[in-house]
């Protein structure tokens, strides 16, 4: 219970404490190994901050080596006499300490050495000067475009950034990829589907010199784009239908902040309005009903983390779900792991135990739990309307005339009852144990009905998201147990940033609003960076920060410092200022990075260059990716013809916090649905298996660079599973059905409708060789169904049906 | 400073990250590996599961986990309380932990009589009978202790070490540390894990390469005649066809690479689909029981419907096992917290120790027989025990503060009791050993030094063992 939460980290010799003796630097760490976590978990809960049992407080050095009512506990240095010793030993005559159970003989021995050694203690002292010089905490400057050799390249200002490290590296950039190539990318970047045979066609065949920014303006303005970014959004929102952790249950109402985001992308909500409003959006002025019902929904951000739900200790539960929301908070929105400063100074950034439980008393004083008493249920906001209310009150209304019928026909039956008993007779204390067959049964199946009729009970719309609670301040929890506290600490902002963003806290208000404005304060060169760097990094597949969720010390160097801060700068400008920024515009953004000659590029292979720069971190490529899973499947359905449009909605059959798995290992959850990968149900702990194969990750953490694995599992599954089998026979009734056309024809079809690209007359060959094959293995089946689809199914899992270049 | 066991590799690094794998990948990684080895000298770099020294001379090669779900009673079963039995009825004469679970009454004694075995004359209830006679080749540890009350914590820090961060299975770290000794299989299979209380993450890699995460052989909502790796095969494709697929996709993938330029990615894919077509033949071979014989499958309670399905999860295992898998797990669990007997104590108990009772002892005959047992390490155990007072009249409540689990095997003392709870069986008392403790132990008997055995992630070097872990070396042979 009162383990440590937090890895001691090993800085690998970076940070190392001050210059001391070796062997009291060796005694020390023992102490803090050995010494003070027993302390802690087994002593301090009587002798502590809290509570000093025989006034004695085993938490501070001074008040150890002083002992408590009855004396000095040691003399440091001498073992032998200890009192400490003889009662942890159980000596006779000592009190027996810990009461009830025994220390074991290391933990003792632990004890008796640390004595030995002269008690080593080490000195609170002040946090090492962390690097508060780290580059990211450092005001966005806004660098002039270099100068470059090869200036004709340069389409807009990203391309002198990136072009100016080629030419220190005597790099040069790849040519322009072909339109078949561009078109497919664009699509998959900005929609997560392929482009259309037709749509291809069109663009190849357009000269115009805006072609490509047409395309670019189509699939910004197509719902399709909230659909995937919104998913890489939720990706950093760590997205999940369920729990996760202790007890899997259903957040039913969490696909209402899922929608919430598409919409927000694809209305192209500003990025920080996007961002407060899921921070803070219900303290937000609102000026209709349905925008004050859309700002609730957006505080769901930090209140779908996953909880330990069932976790005992009360004070447990809440700690470790504001340490959750905390962290999540940092790592989102400014790349800070504020996470670390829960049980000790952060080891590398500058952010102290007292910044975290300044920050961490802001969330204790919101309101993200309805109720702490078991069965624990979060907190939501209503959104029922008058409608939901009036179904709500006929259903009760209901409940209680079939519960007075159930009364009723319980009084005749008792009256009928009485009248059977031979005169004299005394009523049963329970009589209808006593009814006649029929009674009993008409009682029974009454009874019956009104427990289905509760459990049919309309269940009111709500939001799961976030409340004003009681204004509270926390005190620092040393080692971060709340089993011993010490100095109260004022919400407030960290340090970090605090004197460069001056904030007020109120008191009587939590100060989450306080928090959001300090996140997207124009000071703030955090915010903005990590943004540029999220989007860069679903363009290029890697961000200029390669570690997206971590600016800190920790974290990579940016590959372009200056490009970062050039896009961050241009980013949060408002379009209205000299020389007109983007003013948190996405759409724009997007516009902006791929209207770049650099995201133009070729992906072609140029071995003088990979042998310069062999991961292609100078950008002298563009990348090659392997489709996400989401575009793997939604691309799969469309060949299929069998990809179902429609938006939004839960896919998950069960009530609102109904189990997903309880005691059981039962799956309730369906996947065969047709809808976009998006809208399938994510279960923590127990994601979708196809998601599961393809680096989806587990949804408990925020994760802004999703990993691509390539493993024999995954091949499997294109070979066996029912949803690549099922695309290919649909594709291959298809095919089957177009009788007029010979084999060419119908593979050339085939090419067409599945990589939207003609076929060459290789390929062609290829697949007459393979049909020949096919044919061999069902005699009497020579062009069906079944044949076409083992031919198209070739196609489904060939590296271009899944690669982007 | 302890050095890391492995360096997170620097310069291959996104190899290693992108293309560490399911199982099927082992034989793809080592021909990545023979690919690469010209260029990179450490081939540890790309397979995350290539065999690889231990840091100790190591007393077990493997490990089988037999996981009891739910928290089989310590008092009843290995744990024997005489005072207890005398003491029926009264309250408990010292405090409660501070956090429970739920309300308990007055100490309620074992249902089931207690009698000595074997040379080493242990008490071992009536509901391990067939386990008892082998009581001599048990370490029984019953000062465990743990410190999460409720099923979902409890059995994540059992398996990982930690109750409220995503953290690497110990089975993976296993993997992760040792490697794998079969190239086609998976180092770390699990058989029947419950998908409740932690789910996944009790066989997940977490930040370790994905190769090192438990491959799990169906789940405990299905029966184990379903225990299957997922998308092993399908009816609807016929094996013919599908070579002739391969084939084609082979060419088109090979013709798709001689545009695009050398990509390792590519190139892994058109290996994955090669190594899966093995792998579809190889792994069903192993899942089946068609070569065993019928005394081993007597041995096992095949032959009888009570212990026939642990029975086929423990046999199962035996074969992984002896193929080399590093760390299988067999989880006892039916669709409900199996040992969670909150009521019905008597009866549950009854038939959960049925079920397992056979089986595990037909194990441990036939590891023996096999030679296996001298360096294979089982390991039995709940997530935690129950409280020796009340629930109700014939209840026992969770209890973590208190427990036992035992060993047998490779490197272990045998025929003794390590370490004890109170008089009544509430707190472990004397040697205790946290979960902490026992990961420490466990990775030891292994080879690896928990201290030792840390993987850089985040700027951090985890450990399973967080800032904690004792090796509890007395009981070591």
């Amino acid at each position: 219970m009162f383990g440590s939460l937090c890895l001691t980290a090993r800085p690998g010799g970076a940070v190392a404490a001050p210059q001391a003796p070796a062997a009291a630097a060796a005694g020390e760490r023992r102490f803090e190994q050995h010494v003070r976590p027993l302390l802690v978990e087994q002593c301090q809960s009587c002798h502590g901050a809290s509570r000093q049992s025989g006034g004695l407080r085993l938490d501070l050095r001074e008040s150890v080596m002083k002992g408590g009512k009855s004396g000095a506990l040691f003399v440091p240095g001498k073992p032998e006499g200890s009192r400490l010793l003889a009662a942890v030993k159980h000596l006779s005559g000592a009190p027996q300490m810990p009461p009830g159970r025994k220390l074991s003989d290391v933990q003792i021995g632990a004890l008796e050495q640390w004595i030995a050694a002269g008690a080593p203690w080490p000195a609170a002292r002040p946090a090492p000067a962390r690097s508060a010089n780290h580059w990211s905490f450092q005001p966005i400057r806004v660098p002039a475009p270099p100068r470059v050799r090869q200036a004709a390249w340069v389409k807009n200002p990203i391309d002198a950034f990136v072009l100016s490290r080629l030419e220190s590296q005597s790099l040069k950039p790849n040519p322009p990829a072909d339109r078949m190539a561009l078109i497919r990318r664009a699509n998959y970047d900005l929609t997560g589907l392929p482009p259309t045979a037709e749509e291809v066609e069109a663009f190849v065949a357009d000269r115009s010199p805006n072609a490509f920014e047409k395309v670019v303006d189509r699939l910004l303005a197509s719902p399709h784009y909230g659909e995937r970014w919104g998913r890489h959004w939720l990706d950093v929102a760590r997205y999940a239908d369920t729990n996760g952790l202790d007890e899997n249950v259903h957040y039913g109402n969490a696909f209402r902040y899922r929608d919430w985001v598409v919409e927000a992308f694809n209305r192209d909500v500003p990025y920080n309005r996007f961002l407060q409003e899921q921070l803070a959006g219900d303290l937000l002025p609102a000026s209709s009903d349905a925008e004050k019902r859309s700002n609730n929904i957006a505080t769901g951000f930090l209140a779908i983390g996953p909880k330990v739900i069932s976790e005992v200790d009360d004070t447990k539960m809440e700690m470790d779900a504001i340490d959750e929301q905390l962290d999540t908070m940092g790592r989102v929105t400014m790349g800070l792991t504020f996470g670390c400063a829960r049980c000790h100074d952060h080891k590398f950034d500058p952010i102290s135990q007292k910044d975290y439980y300044a920050l961490a008393g802001i969330f204790k004083s919101t309101r993200f739990m309805q109720t702490m008493s078991k069965p624990r249920m979060w907190f939501e906001h209503s959104l029922a309307g008058p409608e939901d209310q009036a179904k709500l009150d006929a259903h009760t209304a209901r409940v209680k005339a079939h519960e007075a019928e159930i009364a009723r026909f319980t009084r005749e039956a008792t009256a009928r009852l009485e009248a059977s008993l031979p005169a004299g007779a005394a009523l049963p204390s329970k009589p209808e144990t006593s009814f006649n067959a029929e009674d009993k049964k008409q009682l029974a199946a009454l009874k019956s009905a009104l427990d289905q009729l509760k459990k049919d009970a309309p269940e009111l719309p709500g939001a799961i998201g976030l409340s004003e609670g009681k204004p509270v301040n926390l005190p620092i929890h040393i080692r971060g147990s709340f089993l011993n506290l010490g100095e109260m600490v004022p919400r407030g902002m960290p340090s970090l940033l605090a004197s460069r963003i001056p904030t007020q806290m109120p008191a009587d208000h939590s100060g989450r609003l306080e928090l959001s404005q300090f996140v997207l304060a124009d000071q703030n060169p955090l915010t903005a960076r990590v943004a540029v760097n999220r989007v860069w990094r679903w363009h290029f597949g890697k961000g200029i920060v390669a570690s997206t969720d971590n600016f800190g010390a920790l974290g990579e160097k940016p590959s372009h410092p200056e490009l970062l801060d050039w896009l961050a700068a241009r980013f949060k400008t408002p379009t209205d200022a000299a020389g007109g920024g983007l003013g948190w515009s996405l759409k724009a953004l997007h516009r902006l990075v791929m209207l770049s000659n650099t995201y133009q590029m070729s992906s072609a292979h140029r071995p003088e260059a990979a042998a310069v720069d062999p991961e292609n971190k100078w950008l002298w490529r563009a990348p090659i990716r392997r489709l996400e899973a989401e575009e793997i499947r939604d691309s799969v359905l469309t060949s299929a013809g069998s990809l179902d449009r429609s938006m939004g909605g839960s896919l998950l059959p069960l009530k609102n916090r109904e189990y997903v798995f309880d005691h059981t290992s039962k799956d309730l959850t369906k996947y065969d649905s047709t809808r976009r990968s998006l809208y399938l149900p994510v279960v923590r702990n127990h994601v979708y298996d196809f998601f599961q194969l393809f680096d989806f990750g587990d949804a408990a953490v925020p994760q802004g660079d999703r990993s691509t694995t390539t493993v024999a599992p995954q091949a499997l599954f294109m070979m066996n599973s029912d949803l690549m089998i099922d695309a290919a026979e649909r594709i291959g009734a298809r095919l089957a059905e177009r009788t007029e056309l010979g084999d060419t024809e119908r593979l050339k079809l085939m090419y067409r409708e599945l990589l939207a690209r003609p076929s060459n007359p290789r390929e062609i060959e290829q697949g007459r060789r393979l049909l020949a094959r096919l044919r061999t293995a069902a005699p009497g089946d020579a062009n069906g169904p079944r044949l076409w689809g083992w031919a198209a199914q070739v196609l489904l899992m060939s590296n271009e049906f899944v690669t982007v270049r | 400073m302890p050095t890391p066991h492995i360096q997170r590799p620097q310069t291959r690094r996104e190899l290693l990250r992108n293309s560490a794998a399911g199982f099927g990948y082992l034989g793809f990684l080592s021909v990545l590996a023979d690919e690469a080895r010209a260029a990179e000298s450490s081939s540890s770099r790309i397979d995350p599961l290539l065999p690889k020294p231990s840091h100790i001379a190591p007393r077990a090669k493997r490990v089988i986990f037999l996981f009891m779900k739910g928290g089989p009673s310590h008092m009843d079963t290995f744990d024997y309380k005489p005072l207890l039995e005398r003491d029926h009825g009264k309250p408990l004469p010292f405090d409660k932990p501070r956090v429970q679970f739920a309300p308990t009454g007055n100490l309620l004694k074992s249902p089931w009589e207690f009698k000595q075995h074997g040379q080493s004359g242990i008490h071992v209830s009536a509901l391990f009978p067939h386990v008892a006679k082998h009581v001599d080749d048990l370490c029984i540890l019953n000062g465990v202790h743990g410190t999460n009350a409720a099923h979902g914590g409890a059995v994540l820090k059992l398996h990982t070490g930690s109750d409220n961060f995503v953290r690497p299975s110990m089975g993976a770290w296993v993997a992760y540390g040792l490697g794998s000794e079969n190239r086609n299989l998976p180092g770390f299979i699990t058989i029947c894990p419950t998908l409740a209380h932690g789910g996944v993450n009790n066989w997940g890699a977490a930040f370790l390469p994905a190769a090192c995460a438990g491959t799990p052989l169906g789940h405990a909502g299905l029966g184990i005649d379903q225990a299957r790796v997922s998308y092993i095969d399908t009816r609807r494709v016929p094996r013919q066809v599908q070579r002739m697929q391969l084939d084609a996709v082979g060419e088109l993938n090979r013709e798709h690479l001689e545009q695009s330029g050398p990509e390792q990615a590519l190139e892994g894919r058109i290996h994955s689909f090669e190594l899966a077509y093995r792998m579809q033949s190889e792994m069903p071979e192993v899942e089946s029981l068609r070569g065993e014989t019928e005394v081993t499958r007597s041995l096992y309670g095949l032959n009888d419907p009570v212990t026939a399905p642990f029975g086929r999860q423990c046999l199962l295992a035996r074969r992984f096992l002896e193929r080399g898998v590093r760390f299988v797990q067999v989880t006892h669990s039916n669709a409900e917290v199996q040992w969670d007997q909150h009521s019905g104590l008597k009866a549950g108990h009854d038939r959960n120790a049925k079920e397992v009772d056979y089986p595990i002892a037909g194990l441990l005959t036939d590891l023996k027989g096999r030679g296996l047992l001298e360096d294979t390490l089982v390991v039995w155990g709940g997530e935690f025990g129950r409280t020796p007072t009340a629930q109700g009249s014939d209840g026992r409540d969770h209890n973590p503060e208190g427990f036992t689990m035992w060993f047998a095997g490779a490197g272990v003392k045998t025929g003794i009791r390590y370490g004890s709870t109170d008089d009544y069986g509430y707190y472990a008392a004397e040697n205790k050993m946290h979960i902490h403790d026992v990961h420490a132990t466990i990775l030891y008997m292994l080879g690896l030094d928990h201290e030792r055995l840390t993987y850089r992630y985040a700027g951090r070097d985890f450990r399973l063992t967080d800032i904690h872990g004792n090796v509890v070396k007395e009981i070591l042979a």
